[in-house]
């Protein structure tokens, strides 16, 4: 019986809606770039933001209004944390780490992971949570 | 793959849709995972979507009158064939009082004002009462007598100036509850003119001149009403700063029934403009306050605007006679017509209509004349309408409940609750209307529905019907019961109470005995010493099961044990389904019927193998009188 060949990569459009230059079809991101963006969309969502599934999101929002202690750091990193494994399957967490950098009115996340079933490196993701109003 | 055609209205099947469309149409592939862009924008679609369907799905649903649920687009989808739902309605009542002037007076007449004329009092909550227009009345002896028809509320004004620069001025009353029968519309030439004009109100348009004095209502929004005037083509057209003044009276409607001590509040004038507030006797009261009612439910509205359409305000077919009465009789709360042909013996030319008013039992003596009087107008010549009164089918549930007691705190408020249940059902619509049903099915899902403890329910059923004796005279009985009776070979299908008989000793009682599948032999019995019935009419009538009917021979009952000389005849269905055959009214008698309770062993798993489960029957027998 012959081995099926089983391909697998990701594929998601770019909310930036560009034009490619080529095709003249709207720009797509692909494997590492989709599934990053998808783990950002999942913790920079707001429980209740999307209709009918108040369980996607994290309070990573507002929590950032709390203030910056090591309990605080450690809410976000379990929100972070609980967030991706419900709703991202396509990753392996490996560390997720939130920082309060001194003297700033900002969080730096950063969330390591593997993506699974693709042979690519460990991905690391890096981003800063910053209230809208400083 | 064409595309998905959405019907649905729940989010997450619209989602699955989207889905499904992109799995074969697109070269992404995120849309699975829930944090994808694609995800995002999947589901700003289906909720999208999902809000076009439902508003879709409502905006369907109110454009037609089957369907509408908001008494606004009801009201207006029955506006638009003629219909104006009846308003709510004062309790009217009748009183006398008279004024004396002193015997050398020289007054020729008394007004009583339009407005408020009486104060009175019912459960402790007071009512006022006031009349929609002057009343006046002779003086003959220094004495004016009033006898008038009051009604229940607040007599209220509004005045309208017309402004034809505004297109479309309205004339809408900014009160609800209002009782359009009292509404009133005068209009002068302008606010100085001296000059009233009574615009009357007109139901169609048939016979109306370019000059008719005239006005047209129709419910709005809020339960409010507009007043809409003539174009100049069809009736007067209203000109430029014309004044409209509309009085009307706003009441409580059923709340402001049985009111029946007044005290006199109102205005009295003589024919000089001078008040009279001496002389003014006490208030008697003729009728207490009666028929004032709410204003027409939105399942009457759906049920009548069409009936009423297609009789085109014609009483021709036995159907019209059942669409009109309740726009003439604001207190009709059920209606069945029937040609006299079906009647037994037939009568031809004559259409027998029974009423259940919303108050009461009977329609009194002076409302049928009224209604005959105001039928007059729409009945085809050659065609009599008379009235029968109403004819009481009882239904009557014997019914062993069964419960868990694991689930039930207290077993005497678990009967309680389902005596509550069946007397929800027994005011609901299935049963309270002429053709009525009782749904047996239906009835023993409200019993088990009515708790979770309770497992099942064996109910039984019977029918009822009161034969009120005439204790004066001999005389023959034909009790109707409109369904089939059943006939078990061995007698006493039908049971009764007690009643002497001239000339026989004892309290007697109604039986059956078999003659053949259709008929039977009604005999009167007593019971002996041993309460084993003995025999003392062989003969007293007949019994035709097929039919459910029980005549009764001649004969002169004394008295009865029941008051006000009703004998209760009770049969046993051949169907536990009863149905209102033509004139009977069905009505769910909970008071006379039986709830038990018995504890389920089986369900509470003290006795698994049911040896010790208490079986009930599911079949009447016993006793050989009604109990």
């Amino acid at each position: 019986m012959p081995a099926i060949r089983q391909s697998r990569s990701f594929k998601d459009i770019s909310l930036s809606f560009r034009r490619h230059p080529v095709t003249n079809d709207v720009v797509g991101i692909t494997n590492e770039d989709a599934v990053k963006r998808s783990v950002r969309n999942l913790v920079e969502t707001i429980n209740t933001e999307r209709p009918f599934n108040s369980l996607i999101g994290s309070a990573v929002r507002s929590s950032l209004f709390e203030p910056a202690d090591r309990d605080i750091l450690t809410r976000l990193e379990i929100e972070i944390e609980t967030s991706i494994k419900n709703f991202e399957p396509r990753v392996r967490l490996t560390k997720v780490l939130a920082q309060h950098p001194f003297d700033t009115n900002e969080i730096t996340v950063q969330v390591e992971y593997d993506i699974i079933g693709q042979e690519s490196q460990p991905q690391e993701l890096t981003f800063i949570l910053q209230p809208t109003r400083v | 793959m064409a595309f998905t055609q959405y019907t649905t209205l729940d989010f997450e099947e619209i989602k699955v849709n989207l889905r499904e469309f992109l799995r074969s149409n697109s070269n992404f592939t995120d849309f699975d995972f829930e944090g994808s862009n694609l995800s995002v924008l999947i589901d700003l679609l289906a909720y999208n979507t999902y809000t076009t369907s439902y508003n879709a799905n409502m905006i369907a649903n109110e454009a037609f009158i089957d369907s509408a649920t908001l008494r606004e687009n009801v009201v207006a989808l029955a506006r638009n064939i003629g219909y104006v739902p009846q308003s709510r309605r004062a309790a009217t009542a009748n009183v006398s009082f008279s004024v004396d002037l002193g015997a050398g007076t020289s007054k020729s007449t008394v007004t009583l004002k339009a407005g408020l004329v009486a104060l009175g009092d019912f459960a402790n909550t007071n009512f006022t009462f006031a009349v929609p227009e002057d009343i006046t009345s002779p003086v003959k002896d220094g004495i004016a007598f009033f006898t008038i028809d009051i009604k229940q509320g607040t007599f209220l004004t509004k005045e309208f100036t017309v402004d034809i620069s505004q297109t479309n001025q309205r004339f809408i009353l900014p009160n609800p509850f209002i009782d359009t029968s009292t509404l009133r519309v005068n209009v002068k030439d302008t606010a100085s003119s001296s000059t009233i004009k009574n615009y009357k109100l007109l139901d169609n348009i048939v016979g109306i001149k370019t000059t008719s004095e005239v006005h047209l209502i129709q419910e709005v929004q809020d339960e409010k009403y507009e007043i809409l005037f003539g174009d100049g083509v069809f009736g007067k057209k209203l000109g430029n700063r014309n004044v409209v003044t509309a009085t009307y009276i706003v009441c409580d409607g059923a709340n402001g029934n049985g009111v029946a001590n007044f005290q006199f509040a109102g205005r009295l004038l003589d024919n000089d403009g001078g008040l009279v507030v001496t002389g003014i006797s006490d208030i008697s009261t003729n009728i207490p306050s009666r028929n004032g009612s709410e204003i027409e439910s939105i399942s009457t509205v759906k049920n009548l605007a069409p009936r009423l359409y297609s009789s085109q305000y014609r009483a021709v077919t036995a159907n019209d006679y059942e669409a009109l009465i309740p726009t003439i009789y604001s207190n009709a709360d059920s209606v069945t017509a029937y040609g006299g042909e079906e009647s037994t013996p037939p009568q031809f030319g004559v259409v027998k209509i029974a009423i259940k008013p919303k108050n009461g039992q009977f329609v009194s003596d002076f409302d049928k004349r009224d209604l005959l009087a105001k039928l007059k107008q729409y009945a085809v010549a050659g065609i009599k309408p008379e009235f029968v009164d109403l004819k009481f089918l009882f239904i009557e549930l014997d019914s062993t409940v069964y419960f868990n007691t694991n689930a039930v705190a207290s077993v005497s408020d678990l009967k309680t609750k389902v005596i509550t249940s069946l007397t929800t059902f027994a005011k609901s619509d299935d049963l309270n209307k002429f053709g009525g049903r009782f749904k047996y099915s239906k009835a023993q899902k409200i019993i088990d529905d009515t708790d979770t403890a309770i497992t099942s329910n064996i109910t039984k059923v019977l029918i009822r019907r009161n034969l009120i004796a005439d204790t004066a005279n001999f005389a023959q009985y034909e009790l109707c019961f409109g369904n089939k009776f059943h006939n078990r070979r061995n007698g006493f299908n039908i049971k009764s109470s007690g009643f002497t008989v001239d000339g026989i000793r004892g309290t007697l009682f109604f039986a059956d005995a078999y003659v053949s599948e259709t008929r039977g032999r009604l005999f009167v019995f007593r019971l002996g010493l041993d309460q084993e019935p003995e025999v003392v009419i062989t003969n007293a009538g007949t019994v035709e099961y097929d039919v459910g009917e029980i005549l009764i021979d001649t004969i002169r009952i004394l008295s009865t044990v029941k008051t006000d000389n009703v004998i209760e005849i009770q049969a046993i269905p051949e169907s536990n389904d009863i149905i209102g055959l033509r004139d009977l009214f069905i009505q769910l008698s909970v008071a006379n019927s039986s709830v038990t309770t018995v504890q389920d062993v089986i369900s509470t798993g003290a006795d698994t193998s049911g040896s010790s489960f208490v079986s009930t029957s599911s079949f009447l027998n016993g006793k050989y009188i009604r109990q």
